[in-house]
């Protein structure tokens, strides 16, 4: 067996941890290699208007309320870091083709009501899609780099970096997530 | 000429230790406190306790991948991007593009190569062996017999056990004989009600596991710097409080405080040096891997604890004309009935109810099923068994990418817990079999000039025919409890290697002609050479097996000490 296919593998038996669309994605894991690259760029992904949109839409997911948003935690620069750095082309690919389309629809021109049922109808298509699409990878990194920043986690939880025991507790309805820093 | 005596006196130690991982730190303790002036040498970097642990403290959002493996660190790690698929430990792992194999049949050789080796990214279930463990292959006519007993190895469990110090709940089982124990971790309420309905439906125990985690510090932990866990599970980066058994945190600095401890790093063992004329070894002979150098070390005594592979590598790498294929071959059994756990198997729920249950706190440990397959009365198609480890948690933010919706509502719905999951996975015994091995490439070789092993191994017909009790007895447990939506599950991709438990390859027994090692670890054919980390191991049972490995170690450097006080090493 080759190196792709300890890949593939190792990356099924990931399965029952992560998200559908990471997924995918190392599921085509040897295709991905074939065409990969093997070392860091530094410049950015995505161009401006391409990041635009992926901002827009970030920030449509975790919007700024009476806490921060998806654009005040850096979700929008998280976002082309991590499809440079840990996605390769076919995936890279599939995110520009669903960002091309956003493209056409002229989607920053539109109201925020509009852009709302866009993603809607978006996300609706990506519930079919047995790849990864547009809006399952910028839902997911959006979520990942929200609730793993330092706004976010301030904002959002009960960060407990030593928690010091393990003890069942009761808790209240609503109250808050704790955060424990073991996530990475 | 005198120099040259002078020199070889300066790289003389009474004993060289190789490996500095789990049963290596157990060599170097045992060996220095006995009073012998010890040579640790260690393959890898020098990595410091607490100082070298460089994410330990880290928040999530100083990672700048938030955890996620990049392309290039995937490149480096294939083998191991299961488990370095996070950010914070990755830099623990081998570098897999550096240090080649090749895989004839699927194989994950998962190594690292720095002061305390393997023993800082452990699983820590400790748990004992059975007495059937040691006596299925006899009774069964599988492989060979071990040359010893569950009662050779009780003393040194419990004197591991008091050092190493295990968290556990003590149950009187037969199947899974109790440890010496610190105070067990708490179960979560859907886990309770696991254990209860599976003792009253089923009859089988569930226990919390038993775990190298310091509950209670004891004086003999505190005397090395050790304190308690803080329930903080961020295990894999190091652990500055030492909560859980490492030899850089535990055995390594009470062999340091011997003053009678030298370490070496960056020393890749390319063989040990036979003596003919003596008829034992009488060193070993070093490449450093930074600057090529080529070094020897002589001693009266060598223990081999460079991990199984590692080990039984260099066992095939010693090379003389007494033995020709390999120090110890003379059964030629050398990198044969290659063993690990076979996992990726079981079955998940979800749990409805519960929703005012939660836990303060990360928990570094799950709970346990011992095996009740092929035990007592039971009788299955297959031979051996299996356990599980598992457990409940409740869904965090994470959960959102696979739900529908956005937007504020959405966003604080991501800041509460989620509904309760619930886990299970198998972990069950893999046979011995001479065809599972590994060997020397005849033509490829690694950047040191050693050649490339090649791996040629997979599961049989046994452990497929087991694997399907495994998912099916897990949904069925997890049934018996009432949680829905039970799903099994058995990947297919699971192959060997990714339990990280390969055992086997220098396998001890009584007869020469069948085994590589005795019944104290010592090479049948060349006395002074001891082996004391999994390649002995002659079947696999279905447990950790590095509690064991523990103990033979232990027990091989009191045995080693007494031959040598009595002048026959």
């Amino acid at each position: 067996m080759n190196r792709r296919d300890a890949l593939t593998r190792a990356a099924w038996l990931l399965g029952g941890t992560l998200s559908a669309p990471t997924l995918q994605a190392m599921n085509r894991w040897e295709q991905l290699v074939s065409n990969g690259r093997t070392s860091h760029q530094t410049n950015s992904f995505l161009t401006e208007t391409q990041r635009e949109i992926v901002a827009r839409t970030a920030e449509l997911i975790i919007p700024r309320t009476d806490t921060p948003g998806a654009i005040d935690a850096g979700v929008p620069a998280f976002i082309d870091l991590m499809l440079r750095d840990c996605y390769k082309k076919p995936v890279q690919d599939a995110f520009l083709t669903g960002l091309s389309d956003l493209e056409r629809k002229n989607f920053l021109t539109l109201t925020p009501d509009q852009q709302t049922a866009l993603l809607k109808q978006v996300e609706a298509e990506a519930q079919t899609s047995s790849s990864p699409t547009y809006w399952l990878l910028t839902k997911e990194l959006t979520l990942l780099g929200y609730f793993t920043s330092e706004p976010g986690i301030k904002a959002s939880f009960d960060y407990q970096p030593i928690p010091g025991k393990f003890v069942p507790i009761k808790i209240k309805p609503g109250q808050k997530d704790f955060m424990y820093g073991n996530q990475v | 000429m005198n120099l040259n005596i002078k020199a070889d006196k300066a790289q003389t130690y009474d004993a060289i230790v190789i490996g500095s991982g789990m049963t290596g730190g157990w060599a170097a303790k045992e060996l220095t406190e006995k009073g012998l002036n010890v040579l640790v040498l260690e393959r890898g970097y020098e990595l410091k306790h607490v100082a070298d642990y460089k994410n330990a403290m880290k928040d999530p959002w100083e990672f700048p991948h938030r955890g996620r493996i990049t392309n290039v660190a995937a490149e480096e790690h294939y083998a191991t991007m299961f488990f370095s698929a996070k950010e914070g430990s990755q830099y623990l792992f081998a570098n897999d593009k550096e240090n080649p194999y090749i895989q004839k049949r699927p194989f994950n050789w998962i190594r690292a190569y720095h002061t305390g080796g393997k023993s800082l990214l452990w699983g820590k279930h400790t748990y004992r062996w059975n007495p059937q463990d040691f006596l299925a292959n006899a009774k069964e006519g599988i492989g060979i017999d071990w040359p010893i007993r569950y009662e050779d190895l009780v003393p040194w469990y419990t004197y591991v056990e008091k050092f190493v110090g295990v968290s556990g709940q003590a149950e009187g089982l037969a199947v899974l004989p109790d440890s010496y124990f610190l105070p067990p971790m708490a179960m979560t309420a859907p886990e309770v009600h696991l254990k209860k309905s599976v003792a009253q439906k089923l009859n089988r125990p569930i226990t919390i596991g038993r775990v190298a985690h310091l509950t209670k510090a004891m004086p003999q932990h505190l005397a090395v710097g050790r304190t308690d866990c803080q329930f903080r599970n961020r295990c894999t980066r190091g652990c500055p409080y030492g909560g859980y058994f490492s030899s850089l945190a535990a055995t390594l600095p009470a062999a340091r405080n011997t003053n009678r401890l030298t370490m070496v790093h960056n020393a890749i063992v390319k063989e040990i040096l036979y003596d003919d004329k003596a008829q034992k070894a009488k060193g070993v002979r070093v490449i450093d891997q930074n600057t090529l150098e080529v070094r020897e070390f002589y001693a009266k005594l060598i223990f081999l604890n460079a991990g199984t592979v590692g080990s039984t590598s260099i066992l095939m790498n010693s090379k003389s004309s007494r033995f020709p294929n390999g120090m110890g071959n003379d059964s030629e059994q050398l990198g044969r009935n290659l063993m690990d756990h076979h996992l990726a198997i079981g079955a998940r729920a979800d749990v409805e109810g519960f929703e005012n249950d939660y836990y303060f706190g990360a928990r570094p440990g799950s709970l346990y099923i011992p095996r009740f397959r092929n035990w007592g009365t039971d009788k299955r198609s297959y031979l051996r068994g299996f356990g599980y480890q598992g457990g409940a948690s409740r869904a965090d933010w994470s959960r959102g990418a696979a739900e529908t919706g956005f937007g504020a509502d959405f966003k604080t719905r991501m800041t509460q817990p989620g509904p309760w999951k619930f886990s299970l996975t198998g972990f069950g015994e893999v046979l011995s079999n001479p065809n599972n091995r590994f060997y020397l490439s005849e033509t490829e070789t690694d950047k040191w000039g050693l050649p490339q092993l090649v791996f040629d191994a997979d599961f049989g017909e046994n452990e497929r025919a087991m694997r399907k009790d495994i998912m099916n007895d897990a949904a069925e447990m997890l049934e018996a409890a009432g949680f829905k939506n039970v799903t099994p599950y058995d990947n297919p991709v699971a192959h060997m290697g990714l339990g990280i438990h390969e055992m086997g390859t220098a396998r001890m027994g009584r007869d020469p002609k069948t085994s590589v090692l005795n019944k104290y670890n010592q090479v049948h054919a060349c006395k002074n050479v001891f082996v004391t980390d999994g390649s002995g191991m002659t079947s696999s049972s279905n447990v950790n097996p590095s509690l064991t490995y523990m103990a033979l170690t232990a027990r091989a450097a009191s045995y080693a000490v007494a031959q040598l006080k009595a002048r026959n090493l």
